[in-house]
């Protein structure tokens, strides 16, 4: 299915909440980059440790260790994120950010305390989202303890021009007029 | 008796009279006046004073005067310039009521008269531009205004402009994020109209965050 909101629409969303398939994709590609770079760096000490003892080590996720060390990634990957740039891979792909709830720039604290209370809407099966869904401003659990929301940043105006220059692209003629 | 000596008399007298005016040689005897001395004695400003030049005016025929006159031959000994020399234009533009003259000016009739291609031709564009102040004449456009109505749509569209975007900002990467974006705002706004729908909402609630409405607003 391809949903394309009209232009205007587009560029006035600029700044507004960001909606649930935006922020829920954003943390999909996220979950995939942290988990794939968590079992990076789990393969190289695994590696370097084989070449240095000889003995590789066989890593399993039930361990104690794994599971603090995973959760300890976690928080730095979206702590740091939010902190330092309002924004993780993820969300800088769909083009979203976290900002304070009154509109101003996310301070390094606030970042690192959604980070910590970002786990706890996963409780109760996820019900600390429900409110991305329901929510006017979009805010879940985590966002209304840090005081953050999540805005569209993403210049749509931008996007727009380039997928005009690409529409116009085939039918433009030497003299600088486009012929349609 | 006396009524009949009084008539002789009388008529005597202007019989008399009349011989003596005859007699008199009126020319002789002007040229023995000295008129500048009787003139002299003359106070023209108290003989002014009990003439009513309104009253007299009334009397003269001003346009039949005029047709006597031969207005061309009389400008033809005036040195134009040399009064103008003496004439203050300013002081005298003071006095003039531009609006009301511009009132009984007919415009259309006016500029129909003037041969615009020929002013043009006599107009020295460069000296023109070069007496005007452009860093003055930029400081009163109001450019955001300006670029606002700037259909930049179908500026791109239109022209080669949609190239040179494309060239400098075109890439794999570039338009798959758009088309990534454009898709979850278009599910974003697709699941908030059935989620308001369920929750039977009637407004939509803030947007954003006031600030940054505002700051939208201004840009």
């Amino acid at each position: 299915m391809t949903v394309h909101p009209p232009t205007a629409v587009l560029v006035s969303l600029q700044r507004h909440y960001a909606g649930s398939v935006s922020r829920f994709t954003a943390f999909a590609i996220d979950f995939i980059v942290s988990s794939g770079l968590f079992a990076i760096a789990l393969a190289a000490i695994s590696y370097v440790a084989q070449v240095v003892t000889g003995h590789a080590i066989a890593w399993n996720k039930h361990d104690l260790i794994i599971g603090i060390a995973s959760v300890a990634w976690y928080l730095l990957y979206f702590g740091y994120s939010w902190a330092t740039s309002g924004r993780t891979f993820g969300m800088a792909v769909l083009g979203i950010r976290v900002i304070r709830a009154d509109g101003a720039e996310i301070d390094p604290w606030r970042g690192l305390v959604r980070a910590l209370a970002f786990p706890l809407s996963f409780l109760f099966f996820g019900l600390g989202f429900l409110g991305i869904l329901v929510q006017r401003e979009h805010r879940a659990w985590h966002d209304f303890i840090a005081g953050t929301v999540v805005i569209y940043a993403w210049d749509a105006r931008a996007a727009r021009l380039r997928f005009l220059a690409r529409e116009a692209l085939p039918s433009a003629s030497p003299d600088g007029i486009a012929r349609r | 008796m006396t009524d009949q000596v009084e008539l002789a008399a009388q008529g005597i007298a202007e019989r008399v009279i009349d011989l003596v005016v005859q007699a008199l040689d009126v020319n002789a005897l002007l040229l023995r006046i000295d008129v500048n001395a009787v003139a002299d004695q003359v106070d023209v400003n108290e003989l002014m004073d009990h003439v009513d030049v309104n009253e007299l005016l009334n009397h003269v025929d001003v346009n039949e005067l005029l047709n006597h006159v031969d207005v061309n031959q009389i400008l033809a000994h005036v040195d134009v310039n040399q009064l103008l020399t003496h004439v203050d234009l300013n002081e005298l533009l003071t006095h003039v009521d531009i609006n009301q003259l511009l009132s009984r000016v007919d415009m259309p009739l006016l500029l129909e008269r003037v041969d615009v291609d020929s002013v043009a031709k006599r107009l020295d564009i460069d000296e023109v531009l070069r007496r005007i102040d452009i860093t003055a004449l930029l400081d009163r456009i109001d450019m955001n205004d300006l670029v606002g109505r700037v259909d930049i749509d179908a500026l791109v569209e239109q022209t080669d402009l949609g190239t040179v975007i494309a060239g400098a900002s075109g890439g794999l990467v570039t338009d798959a994020l758009d088309e990534v974006r454009s898709q979850a705002v278009g599910l974003d706004q697709f699941i908030d109209r059935w989620v308001a729908r369920l929750l039977r909402r009637k407004d939509r609630g803030p947007l954003a965050p006031p600030a940054l409405l505002d700051a939208g607003a201004q840009s």
